[in-house]
């Protein structure tokens, strides 16, 4: 029989991040390690799987970014089955991975970046969060807000089958096309959310760029790094989330590499470091130079800065007007401004509204041939696309009867682990000065960091209450002097 | 969730609240990610509990739900009570106890924690701010089973929490029944304040 006693399991969570900082014997910081779960075992759990079954099973890697996943692993499998694919297949993925995009973007602009920026980093963190911004932006935003993205939402829905858990790519193509009475249910969503990028533009102009405060904290806070970019572009150097060639800018515009995504390897290794499993990308052809900032650094960000950065212009004329006035802005561009990724997803937001806008008016969108079956086995796949939250690759090997016999993922958040690390150690350095006590404001200031690289590491703590416990500890000659936790 | 279900919960354009139906409606939703080891014990639950519960009026049954914050709101949207299955990891816990809490219990993480979304009480509540009927926090039943291992990508669960699995079926339908069973008032009804554990 059971029995029943009382606890509060929400103040003692297991599988937190954990920040280490260390002193020397002045009191300033010496060393800053951040360790975080990582989930483990996918690529030997795809092993002996049907190669086409993949784009399936890589939805369930990451209840966040499911359809980046689904895309990257779809270009992949394309790869291993000779890579063709219906001309009409790669328009309705992009267009679905627009609206994702959008459905993304907003969540994370409202709900994550908003608090700081609407309400101030010093809020109290009890009204810090959606619910503070709505009542101080008024009500009809948070409709506004939450309208959006269910249509982004639903416009997934329509051209894909289902919103989450895609099953829609398959090798080839997609399983389902457009119709015509579909199209024009989606087409006043996608003009209402073309109204809402404008419209949130404006609320960024209004609320951030009218307050000097704010405006200091992002150009004169401690979230700068001298670090390189990295992003897909297309051929005219503008933003592509779905597909082209791979590009790396170092931080004061000169472009380093372009590749295309078959040839990764060459161009992106990982770095191992014994006090976490998470690896270190950084810039294979430079070597590993450990977590440096500088022009000879070999670390990257793969970010929505990033891919402004490597970008020369964008894609369509309303995100190009508002690339012109951000980086006009934030002192030029390429930026080094690690907050301007809030306002770099809004300008990509634009790109993405203008973009489904261009395909609802393609009178090919709602034809027929939308998948291209495949005749052979060729064996081997990468398929590289930007997740919202960096560039995101999958490289598959599979024998002749199409059975994988390895995966690779390198995943949109991995890719900008040493960026993250490497601003957690500046924000420590700047908050711990010798003489000073640090205070639960730590916290706060840390997030900001990760906030703006939206890192995916939730997802290796899915368990309720679905949120990153945190701990920071501060360790002076071995002994912890100070530590913050946060639902652990 | 059947089609007619889906298709008469409010979505979040339906501001002002719409008139709650008749029969107050519940959802039971299996969270979790069912390649991703104990993390899958909720959609285990929930499929197995989807067929032992009677064909309540008003019950429906989302077996497999991974989505979080927001995306939650859309889900839960139009019903007025949420039981959520799901798994929960705490210090020196051990596999297979569960706990049962209410949705106030989560009110304390209502802050700005979640790195990628709204957490699961905000979502609530800004659906509740903004005019949709989603259900008062003492009609969310939140149902959290200790587990061993959820970082490592498997399609089974822990032998300790496959052993452990009928039993906490029995337990959870019983709980689940007297919820169905218990006149539906909305915020008024009495709850307990306290966090249940279930230790066998």
């Amino acid at each position: 029989m059971s029995r029943k006693i009382s606890i509060d399991p929400i103040t003692r969570l297991e599988g937190h991040g954990k920040i280490e900082i260390f002193l020397d014997d002045d009191g300033a910081v010496e060393d800053c390690y951040f360790q975080i779960p990582e989930l483990r075992g996918f690529e030997r759990f795809v092993v002996g799987r049907p190669i086409e079954e993949l784009p399936r099973l890589v939805t369930r890697i990451c209840g966040v970014c499911p359809a980046s996943h689904h895309m990257a692993s779809a270009k992949a499998v394309d790869g291993c089955f000779g890579g063709e694919v219906a001309p009409l297949a790669v328009k309705l993925r992009r267009m679905y991975y627009n609206a994702h995009y959008i459905h993304s973007h907003i969540a994370h602009f409202y709900a994550l970046a908003a608090p700081d920026f609407v309400l101030g980093p010093d809020a109290d963190p009890a009204i810090r969060n959606v619910l503070g911004v709505v009542a101080k932006v008024g009500l009809e935003i948070g409709g506004a807000v939450i309208a959006s993205r269910s249509k982004a939402q639903e416009i997934q829905r329509i051209i894909g089958g289902r919103s989450t858990q895609d099953i829609w790519c398959i090798p080839g193509g997609v399983a389902k096309g457009l119709k015509p009475e579909e199209l024009e249910e989606i087409r006043p969503m996608v003009a209402d959310l073309y109204e809402f990028t404008q419209f949130s533009l404006q609320l960024f102009r209004d609320i951030v760029l009218a307050n000097p405060t704010y405006l200091d904290i992002i150009a004169n806070g401690p979230y700068t790094l001298d670090v390189h970019n990295m992003g897909l572009v297309d051929e005219n150097n503008a933003p592509d989330f779905y597909d082209g060639q791979v590009r790396v800018v170092d931080f004061e515009g000169t472009e380093l590499h372009r590749y295309e995504a078959r040839d990764y390897a060459d161009y992106v290794a990982e770095h191992v470091e014994p006090w976490t499993y998470l690896k270190f990308p950084y810039l294979k052809q430079r070597g590993w130079k450990g977590f440096k900032e500088g022009i000879d650094s070999s670390i990257y960000c793969a970010t929505p800065l990033a891919r402004l950065n490597v970008a020369d212009r964008m894609a369509t004329p309303k995100a190009q007007e508002a690339f012109e006035e951000m980086f006009a802005t934030i002192g030029g561009h390429p930026s080094r401004l690690l907050l301007a990724q809030h306002w770099a997803r809004l300008v990509e937001m634009v790109q993405n509204a203008e973009t489904l806008q261009l395909y609802c008016d393609d009178p090919e969108i709602t034809g027929d041939q939308f998948r291209v079956i495949p005749q052979r086995v060729t064996g081997e796949g990468i398929g590289i696309v930007e997740a919202m939250r960096g560039t995101l690759t999958h490289h598959y090997t599979c024998d002749a009867d199409a059975i994988c016999t390895s995966a690779n993922l390198i995943v949109g958040t991995t890719n900008n682990n040493a960026p993250i690390q490497m601003v957690t150690r500046k924000v420590a350095e700047t908050l711990i000065q010798p003489g000073t006590d640090p205070d639960q404001g730590i916290l706060n200031m840390i997030e900001m960091a990760f906030r703006a690289f939206d890192p995916c590491y939730s997802c290796a703590t899915h368990s309720m209450p679905g949120e990153m416990p945190l701990r920071v500890s501060v360790r002076r000659g071995g002994e912890v002097t100070h530590e913050f936790r946060r639902g652990c | 969730m059947s089609s007619a279900a889906a298709a008469d919960r409010g979505g979040p354009e339906a501001t002002p609240i719409p008139p709650g139906p008749a029969v107050p409606r519940t959802l039971l939703v299996g969270m979790g990610n069912p390649i991703l080891s104990d993390d899958g014990v909720g959609i285990r639950l929930a499929q197995a509990l989807a067929g032992r519960l009677p064909a309540a009026a008003g019950l429906a049954v989302e077996e497999q739900c991974t989505v979080g914050g927001l995306n939650l709101l859309d889900l839960v949207a139009g019903f007025d009570q949420l039981i959520v299955l799901d798994s929960i990891k705490t210090k020196d816990g051990r596999a297979g106890d569960w706990y049962r809490f209410d949705g106030s219990a989560l009110r304390e993480t209502m802050n700005l924690s979640n790195v990628h979304d709204a957490n699961f009480a905000t979502a609530m509540e800004l659906g509740r701010r903004m005019g949709m009927r989603v259900p008062d926090e003492t009609d969310i039943h939140i149902f959290a089973v200790e587990v061993m291992e959820n970082l490592t990508f498997c399609e089974r669960l822990s032998p300790e929490l496959e052993e452990a699995l009928p039993e906490l079926v029995d337990e959870m339908h019983e709980e689940i029944l007297a919820l169905l069973d218990t006149p539906f008032r909305g915020g008024s009804r009495p709850q307990a304040s306290a966090v249940d554990v279930w230790t066998t």
